[in-house]
Formats: structure tokens, sequence, C-alpha cells
């Protein structure tokens, strides 16, 4: 068993009276890919903006590389080597893909250029890191607006790892993707974990991106831990009968 | 493509289809067009249309108009608007009059000092949108009413100030032959190769693909043959019209801004999607105040020109109150070229073309002999045509079409 880079212990959030998260743990270990899912309102949001530092934990403990950290802002975290891809992705559809990777971080050039965008060095290097990723199909001097879900989203989750991150959350990377494009988007997530990074994965698609694509499974009911499963011998029927609190819908049922 | 974890080689990328191309760093291409037809319908009408004095004249009346359009645009990119920039116009060249008529300040000081005046009337109306989150034209028709009643406060009793023999007439009446003519032209196109060159090369060294001829010697050899046509054509006449020199210079520059700096792409990023802009650390409001300072310094700079080209401002210079013509056209010059106002589309080359559209309408009928309210009709229906063609390559770009 590898050692995790990033932790949390029994962490807690309320939101006045509400309470997003009690208790929560949660293990993200390099190379591997960890699922998280959970009915609407079981907290997945909630948890991957307390790991991405939006929200801050009320109790508990994150760990980063084994520390304890306390992280109070967004950057601070994507500083730390922990990125996020929301599921609006963030792109410019008026720009490129290489405009798009590296947008807010462009590579200049010297001040009598007038800081020049020194686009060659910055195609190549998306090349370099699309390559890495498998993804060469994607042009990198078309408009993103004019491709497809599945390639906007491949770009988004490229621009996250571009500067070599250690830790990817991913909210809902196949939420308004067809089928086909879903399988792109899990092809590169397990090309991110044979890299060595961690993944952490926010989807619905239990039964076509879940069970295929990701190592572990956990399972989130009303801001607990609910489950915990190995992908490899679970079926989608026992996660969602975790989801949805397995007694209760049996009951139900009879 | 299902099974695309391991795709052959990288030459399967798709090519930019041309409607794509339109929509980008060819968006003038239509407006060119456009303008080339203009051009043959007036020949035709008229035997004095393409003498060198009335190209000379058409291309210095489009330079007002051009100027302003041209700062706009970067405002326009942003996905705001500025209401205001013939009133800044108006203002900053009453100003730049004021203090020289009246108080002495030398004509470079006093350019300097108005085209900073409008910057910073433009930073101001900036501050106040970034700041309070009202929409942009709202704003900014309240600065231009605003100035409209300080134009008329600077002004003196006679409500003009006369600017023959001022030295500021200098301004649009200078015109530049012989060798420095010819150095300044080709001196342009130097650069503009250098430019073109340089990116090429760099390409090149990085292995990726870069052609040559597409690249650098067909843009180039166009831009020459603008230039160099423009100079034999005008050498005829009285030279180069410092004017038009002007505009052209400002043009190199401010294209060169919005498509090769790091500032530039975030105009168009912002415009496009203000909240990815934001969270890739992009300071958006920083750089909205900035387009908006740029759009009151090129309307600043504009007016004086104006003023310069009439000899004198008054209660009607920057359009009078409202902005009046002016203003429409300045707009109506930017979208005609190709900028379109919800942000995040155009080039500012577009403004160049836009405003010679708009100059040359106006040039032509008054030529024919048609009256004004016909210039008006024909100048709004191209305003309508320009934004339907462009909203039409827009749609042919989206995926699925």
């Amino acid at each position: 068993m590898t050692e995790p880079i990033l932790s949390l212990r029994g962490v807690s959030k309320s939101f006045g009276s509400i309470k997003a998260l009690s208790n929560v743990s949660l293990d993200l270990e390099p190379g591997k890919v960890v699922a998280l899912v959970g009915d609407n309102g079981a907290g997945k949001s909630t948890l991957v903006k307390v790991m991405s530092g939006v929200h801050r934990p009320d109790s508990g403990q994150y760990l980063f590389e084994g520390r304890e950290v306390h992280v109070s802002n967004p950057a601070e975290v994507a500083d730390m080597g922990v990125q996020t891809v929301y599921q609006d992705l963030a792109l410019c559809d008026n720009l490129d893909a290489v405009q798009n990777l590296f947008l807010g971080r462009e590579l200049t050039g010297p001040w009598y250029t007038g800081f020049r965008v020194t686009r060659a060095a910055s195609e190549r290097r998306a090349k370099e890191v699309l390559r890495r990723l498998r993804l060469d199909s994607i042009s990198l001097t078309r408009n993103v607006g004019a491709m497809s879900g599945g390639q906007r989203q491949n770009i988004a989750i490229a621009r996250s790892i571009l500067w070599e991150p250690k830790v990817v959350l991913l909210d809902e990377p196949t939420a308004a993707l067809s089928h086909s494009a879903a399988e792109q988007v899990g092809d590169l997530v397990r090309e991110l974990a044979s890299h060595g990074l961690a993944v952490l994965v926010i989807s619905h698609d239990i039964h076509h991106f879940v069970l295929d694509n990701t190592d572990r499974i956990e399972v989130l009911r009303l801001g607990r831990n609910a489950a915990s499963f190995n992908s490899g011998d679970v079926t989608g029927e026992q996660v969602v009968n975790a989801m949805v609190g397995g007694n209760e819908a049996v009951n139900m049922a009879g | 493509m299902t099974d695309s974890l391991h795709p052959p080689m990288s030459a399967a990328t798709p090519k930019r289809t041309l409607t794509e191309r339109l929509g980008n760093e060819l968006s003038f291409v239509p407006v060119a067009i456009g303008l080339v037809a203009l051009f043959f319908f007036f020949a035709t009408q008229s035997d004095v249309f393409l003498t060198s004095r009335n190209l000379s004249n058409l291309m210095v009346q489009s330079t007002v108009t051009g100027i302003i359009a041209l700062g706009l645009v970067f405002v326009l990119l942003t996905g705001e608007i500025d209401l205001s920039v013939a009133a800044i116009s108006g203002v900053a060249s009453v100003f730049m009059a004021k203090i020289v008529m009246d108080f002495g300040l030398p004509v470079p000081l006093a350019i300097l000092a108005a085209v900073a005046l409008g910057g910073l009337v433009g930073a101001l109306s900036g501050r106040w949108i970034t700041l309070i989150g009202v929409p942009s034209f709202v704003v900014t028709l309240g600065v231009g009413l605003v100035l409209n009643g300080i134009q008329l406060l600077l002004l003196p009793r006679t409500g003009r100030y006369n600017l023959m023999n001022s030295g500021v007439d200098k301004l649009a009446a200078t015109h530049v032959t012989g060798v420095l003519a010819w150095g300044l032209i080709l001196g342009a196109i130097a650069i503009f190769a250098l430019v073109l060159g340089s990116t090429w090369r760099a390409r090149q060294r990085a292995g990726l693909d870069a052609s040559f001829h597409g690249g650098v010697l067909l843009p180039v050899v166009v831009v020459a043959a603008f230039l160099i046509g423009m100079l034999m054509f005008l050498e005829n006449q009285r030279g180069l019209p410092m004017p038009v020199i002007l505009f052209l210079a400002l043009l190199g520059i401010m294209s060169y801004i919005t498509s090769e700096t790091r500032f530039g792409t975030y105009l168009y990023a912002i415009g496009n999607n203000a909240e990815a802009a934001r969270r890739a650390g992009i300071k958006v409001d920083r750089i909205k105040i900035i387009a908006f300072a740029i759009a009151g310094s090129m309307a600043a700079f504009g007016g004086i020109l104006s003023a310069s080209r009439s000899l004198g401002v008054s209660v009607s210079s920057g359009g009078g109150v409202g902005g009046g013509a002016l203003l429409l056209e300045s707009i109506a010059a930017a979208v005609i070229g190709g900028v379109s106002l919800f942000g995040g589309r155009g080039m500012v080359v577009g403004a160049l073309f836009g405003a010679l559209i708009i100059a040359t309408v106006s040039n032509g009928l008054n030529l024919m002999g048609v009256a004004n309210e016909a210039r008006l009709i024909v100048t709004g229906l191209l305003l309508i045509i320009a934004v339907s063609i462009d909203r039409g390559i827009e749609k042919l770009a989206r995926p699925g079409s």
C-alpha cells in the first residue's frame, strides 16, 4: 500500500445550521484514481472545495505529504501541487488550445519586444504535454469553441497538469459528455495516474465511467463516509445501494 | 475515435476550416472585399473618384473616425463599450486649444496633456464600471454628457477657438514627401517583415510546422503593395498626409499589442469568458481599465487631429452634444470592421477598413451628387449587412455545423 499524498481526517463542515460534512476521511495515493460518488446533497462538491482550498473545514485535519497543512485559499493549494478542474472548465472559446493551456501564465520574450508572447516555445511545450497524455489528436491552433465536449474537457484537464501538480481533482468531468467522449476522458484519467498523479473524480456515471476507470470508490451519504470499495470487486448495484442507503432501499422495495 | 488510446500519428490533427479562419485572423477579409467593391462602383460613377487628389482626401477623412475606432476596439474586445469617446475627443481638443491659446503652452506639450487627459477620463470611467459593476454603456453615456457640459464651460464667449497659425494646424497640414516618405514606408514594411519573420524562424527552430509563403511572404507582399502603391499614388499629389501616417503607425502598434502581447491575449480572454480569465489569475478589472484608458487617449488624439484639420474647436467639436455622427460612425467603423459588440472577436485592423468604408461611402456619394440623407441610409444599411455577415461566420464556425 502506497502512502497517501493527500489525506483528510475527520473533516466536518457546516453552513449555518446545515451540516454538509461530518467526520469525513479520505486518502488519495499517487498513481491511483479514486472515485467520489454519492447522491445529490451528499457533500461531494463541498469535500472537493475543502480539498481545493475554497472552504476551510470547521474541524478535522488536512494532511499533504504526511504533514498537516492549514490552507486558506485556492491559490495556496494550487501552489502546493493540488489542481482542480471544475465542471464549467473555464475555457475561453475564442482562444486556441495553446492559449488556453497557458492562459494567465504565458511565456513571454524580453522587454524590447513589449513582452511578446513566445508562441513557438509555448506551442512546443503544449505539444509535449499533449503527447505525453496521448492527446495528440487535439489541434493546437483551432479555437476550443470549435471542439467537441470531450476534447474541451481534456484540454481543461491537460491545463491543470501543465505545471506538474501531484494531485488532480476533477468535478464531474463526464456530466455533459456523450458515451464515447466520456471514454476519451476515462483514458486520460488513467493516463494521469500512470504518470504517478493522485486523481480524484466526482462522477454520477457509475456503470460506464467509475467501474472502468477508477481504482477505488468512496461513497458519501448525507455528509458521511458510507462505504469504500475496490473498483475491481464490486458491482454497480452495490455502489448504488450504498449511495442511497441500502437497507432503506430494500425496505422500500419490499 | 473511441479507441484513441494510441493514435497512429499526430498528422491526423484536423486542419482549420476557412470559416474558422474568417472568424479569427482573417476577420477583416469580407470587409476588405466590400471596400474593393465600393471602389469599383464609385469609379464607374464618377471620373473624379480615383484621382490621387480625391483618394488623398478620402484617406484623411477616414483618419479621425479611424483613430477613435482604433481605441474603441480595445474596449469592445473586453465586452464593454465606451459611448463617451466622441465627447472625450471634443473636450480634449477644446482643452488643448485653451491651454495653447489662453496660457501659451507649447503645442507638443498641449497635445500630450490633452491625450493624457483623455486617457485619464477613460481610466476613471473604467474604474467606476469595474468597481460598482454598472453597465459600461450607462456610465459612459453619463460621462459623455458631463464632458459635453465641461466642453461648453471651457470655450470662450465666442464659442470657438481659432487655431489658424497656432501651430496646431501644422499637424494635419504637413505632408511628407521624397526620401523621408520612402524611408517611412520601407521602414514600416521592414518592421512588419521582421515581426512575421521572427515568428516563422522561432517556429522552425522549435520543430513546429511553419509556412514561409503563407506566414511571411504573402502578408508582407500584400502590405508592401498597399503601402508602396499608396505612396506612389499620393506622391503625385502632395505626398503622404501626416494624419494618414499617424493613423497607420498607431494601427501597426495597436495590432502588435492586441495580437502579440500578453495584454492582447487577456483582452480576448476577458471578452469571451471573464470568469475563466479571473480564475486563470488575470486581473480582469485592471485590464479593462487599461482598455478604457487606451480608448480615451485615442479618442483625445482623434479630436486633436480633427481640430487641426478644421482649424479650430467649437461647440460642435466631438460631434456636438451626445456625440452625434462622430460617435455613431466610430462605433460603426469598428463593427463594420468585424469587431463584435459582445466581446472577444475582431481585429484592430478592422478599424482601418471600417473607417475607410464609411469615408468611401460618404465621399463617393458626395461626388455622385447624392444628398446627405441617402448617405446616412447607405451607411446604416452597410452596418446592418456587416453585422449580419459577421454573425453568419460566427455561427458557421461553431461545432456541428
